[in-house]
């Protein structure tokens, strides 16, 4: 998994917390503040979009899977999300694996297409200057 | 206590960098030696770098770069093999010299190696755009030539060969997807089905044989390089992730998407893709077969979701390096992307099975 927006704003609390050494002083830790910067940027977006994303993929996957339909998004928190987007995932990648295997064109294509919707949702995106 | 017979203070103890450097290097060079504007420096996570001045006492000061291994790192990578790349390319590729290689823990914490410094450059982030206009032909031909130069190099002889396997030219592809594969299912924390996809279609879709063994740099890419901001390169940097293998594996990282600054038609954001490879060519002395690059294309994107996949799990492990973060996380979606894209159109235009 990507690391998830709570992960990432504890990282960014953990790496601010500490005094740099003497050494650290200049151009890394003005490196370090600019990444810390753009973590909480993806945090924002995580937030913001991620649940959409989550809900979103879900259903997709329970609609191409067979008998898929019990795994339940829970309370719509990122984590329960996140718990039903593992066991749907696994379900994917054994439903792929078949279809390969099995030579069923249509659904390996339809799987492939997924792939690219899934991606394209995850995205984030970088802040522009200015 | 390090082989030599000095001792240093163990990772927990507070250690002045500075003062540790200075000791050091004045038993390697039997003078004394003084350290002087000590710097870390921002870069990739795989190794910590600090940038100083070692001055001796009659005031001959020169320029160099520590590259110490941290306490977590991106990519599990060999400190020897990147000081034996420099060796092996001294007067064939812009590289810094190669000073000194300590194994041991003791004078500094944790291994290390120290370079010269290369002044006067600049490495580009590989997330800007255009960032090297307005001489990004010159400094193109002069990227993917040094790159040409690489792959058409013969390993044998070099210091470096000595150190890392040798595989079969029909294995090398082999070779690097069990070694990936391997990566993503020992660190992935969350099933990544566009990933698995791939592996297994490049599994059943094998390129040919290398034409060649060559150094395959491993990392090479736009940000991996020192530029003086008119179009030429001062060094290639970051090879801890050299090895021997097929020469294509290199060029295909380079030209991933990932590392085109936003714009696909042009290689690292400098030359148009096929200049590029026609500048590969002419200086290797090599070729790019369609269906073998097909394949190291897609493995690039394969590799780099193996690279994301580790950083994730370090940096959710406790790793404090944020670069860490922003691999796991920014990198990796858009190589899903990527690989999801590129998996459709093999398939779907090229008759991958």
């Amino acid at each position: 998994m990507t690391p998830t927006a709570p992960e990432l704003l504890h990282g960014c609390v953990a790496a601010l917390s500490v005094p740099p050494a003497r050494e650290e002083m200049g151009a890394f830790f003005a490196g370090t503040v600019a990444v810390v910067a753009l973590l909480e940027v993806f945090a924002a977006q995580e937030c913001a979009t991620g649940s959409a994303a989550r809900v979103w993929e879900n259903a997709a996957l329970r609609d191409i899977l067979p008998d898929a339909a019990e795994v339940g998004d829970g309370d719509y928190s990122l984590d329960a999300l996140d718990r039903a987007n593992a066991e749907l995932r696994r379900r994917l990648i054994r439903l792929h694996a078949a279809a390969e295997a099995t030579g069923d064109t249509a659904l390996d294509r339809r799987i492939l297409a997924l792939y690219r919707e899934m991606a394209a949702r995850r995205l984030l995106h970088l802040p522009t200057a200015g | 206590m390090t082989a030599d017979g000095r001792s240093g203070p163990v990772d927990g103890e507070t250690l002045d960098l500075g003062d540790a450097l200075a000791v050091y290097l004045s038993n390697f060079w039997g003078a004394p030696i003084l350290i002087e504007n000590l710097a870390r420096i921002p870069g990739g996570a795989s190794r910590e770098t600090y940038s100083f001045d070692a001055v001796k006492a009659g005031g001959e000061r020169r320029g160099l770069i520590l590259r110490r291994d941290p306490t977590g790192s991106l990519i599990d990578t060999d400190r020897t093999t990147e000081f034996l790349a420099y060796q092996s390319f001294q007067g064939l590729a812009p590289v810094p010299e190669p000073i000194v290689l300590e194994p041991e823990c003791g004078p500094l914490q944790r291994p290390f190696f120290i370079m010269s410094r290369v002044d006067g450059g600049t490495a580009s982030s590989p997330f800007a755009p255009d960032p090297y206009a307005p001489h990004a032909e010159a400094l193109g031909r002069e990227l993917f030539a040094i790159l040409g130069r690489i792959a058409g190099a013969d390993p044998l002889g070099m210091p470096i060969s000595g150190a890392i396997a040798a595989p079969a030219l029909e294995d090398c592809w082999r070779r690097e997807l069990d070694y990936w594969e391997a990566v993503i299912l020992r660190d992935e924390r969350h099933p990544q089905p566009i990933v698995r996809a791939a592996l297994r279609r490049l599994r059943r879709n094998p390129p040919p044989p290398a034409q060649k063994l060559s150094v395959v740099h491993g990392d090479y890419r736009s940000g991996n390089f020192l530029h003086d901001g008119r179009g030429r390169i001062l060094a290639i940097l970051d090879w801890e992730m050299a090895h021997l293998g097929d020469p294509l594996e290199d060029l295909a990282w380079c030209l991933d998407p990932l590392w085109s600054h936003f714009d696909e038609t042009r290689a690292a954001g400098s030359l148009p893709v096929a200049e590029a490879i026609d500048v590969w060519k002419a200086e290797s002395g090599l070729t790019v077969d369609p269906k073998a690059f097909a394949w190291w294309r897609l493995f690039s994107s394969v590799k780099g979701q193996g690279i994301w996949t580790t950083s994730a799990k370090t940096f959710a492990e406790g790793g404090h390096d944020l670069v860490l973060a922003f691999s796991g996380l920014y990198t990796a979606r858009r190589h899903d992307q990527i690989i999801a894209d590129r998996l459709e159109r093999l398939v779907a235009t090229e008759g991958w099975a």
